[in-house]
């Protein structure tokens, strides 16, 4: 949330469901918010159209974007672990491009084998704390992505921070080009612009 | 005498007194309502409130009104209006300088620029929302223009094809005007 600056337009791409909490607090840090509700969008699509060969045209139809579309951040909360590997990487390749040089990603990935039958709702209460709502009875398998699959389906994308909370989550913030701007620090002998807990990661 | 009034046919009330806009009054009128077996083709534009139960194409400019789309009406059109409610299906912009509300049982694929935006739990939206001040937003409206941000307005030639209804619908305060631009010969 400190990454979006009040005073420069932000454009946040929220993939979970319309929740008017959300918008309405994004909006107080002037940003534009675009809803993509993903799971919804994919779970209405029939069988022939998820296929993997099918899913680049999908996510074009589910997705249109402007031609001077640029989203400065996306939510993709836990909807990755709704979507398998092949789809989540069709969805970034879509997405990537039309992502601003320095664009974050929010994903949340479970560790545990099983998870809710959907994703949950997170609503934002406040710049530090989110409350998720939805059936939490573990119904299907996770597919439990780790941060290796995770950064393959997410080319040029690097783990800005990875937290494991206590619910089994590990949260992560991914930044488009953080990688080759840490490589770049390193070089130079330093860790500028990296938080803490991501300098402590590398150390160790 | 009280059973008498329900013998009596239904018929257009002679209005004692000439009816006046409601702008000029300040009275308030029943909203129009084009009904749920009514399709219009075409622009809509007016000087009222306005219900929607049927289907629309086209664009609807009701800039000082509002316009509520009833959970039967299937609308695919921008719509540009005061207060913008939707309970039914809407595919389209929605600018608003008061405020737009989707209800639960709205199905809304398009932009929303409005002041205030309220999105009940349940409902399906794929779209962006910018929640504008309300001064922009009026400005955006009353120029007659959804160039504001996030939100263009394009042609849909694609309603073309359709045309040949278009005009059908004429309600006192609001008018469907044919699109001759898009019509095919």
């Amino acid at each position: 949330m400190d990454s979006l600056r009040p005073e420069s337009r932000n454009t946040v791409l929220d993939l979970g469901p319309p929740l008017a909490g959300n918008i309405k607090f994004l909006s107080a840090l002037s940003c534009r918010v675009r809803i993509a509700d993903l799971h919804r969008s994919l779970c209405a699509e029939s069988v022939e159209n998820r296929q993997p060969e099918a899913m680049g045209a999908l996510f074009e139809r589910l997705l249109p974007l402007a031609p001077d579309e640029r989203f400065d951040a996306l939510l993709a909360w836990d909807v990755f672990d709704y979507m398998r590997p092949d789809q989540v990487s069709s969805l970034m390749a879509r997405l990537t491009p039309v992502c601003s040089p320095e664009a974050l990603v929010l994903v949340f990935a479970s560790t545990r084998v099983r998870i809710p039958a959907a994703p949950l709702r997170y609503r934002i209460l406040d710049r530090q704390s989110l409350a998720g709502d939805g059936p939490l009875q573990p119904e299907r398998a996770s597919p439990r992505h780790g941060q290796p699959d995770l950064r393959r389906m997410m080319p040029g994308f690097s783990v800005r921070h990875s937290v494991l909370l206590r619910s089994g989550i590990q949260e992560y913030l991914f930044a488009r080009g953080a990688r080759e701007e840490g490589a770049k620090a390193r070089a130079a002998g330093a860790l500028t612009g990296a938080s803490p807990r991501h300098s402590w990661f590398r150390r160790r | 005498m009280w059973n008498k009034r329900e013998d009596e046919p239904i018929r257009p009330a002679a209005a004692p007194f000439p009816a006046a806009p409601p702008a000029a009054t300040g009275e308030r009128r029943e909203p129009a309502v084009i009904g749920s077996s009514i399709s219009i083709v075409g622009d809509v534009t007016g000087a009222e409130d306005l219900t929607i139960l049927g289907k629309v194409e086209g664009k609807i400019a009701l800039p000082k009104h509002g316009v509520t789309v009833g959970q039967s009406g299937r609308v695919t059109a921008d719509i540009q209006a005061k207060v913008v409610s939707v309970a039914g299906e809407v595919r389209g912009n929605l600018a608003a300088s008061e405020q737009i509300i989707i209800r639960k049982t709205a199905t809304m694929l398009g932009n929303l620029t409005a002041p205030r935006v309220g999105l009940e739990d349940g409902c399906c939206f794929r779209g962006s929302v910018e929640m504008e001040s309300q001064e922009k937003a009026a400005m955006a409206s009353t120029a007659g223009s959804f160039d504001a941000p996030g939100v263009k307005a394009k042609p849909d030639t694609s309603l073309a094809a359709t045309a040949s209804t278009a005009g059908s619908f004429d309600a006192p305060g609001v008018k469907a005007k044919p699109d001759t631009s898009l019509a095919r010969p």
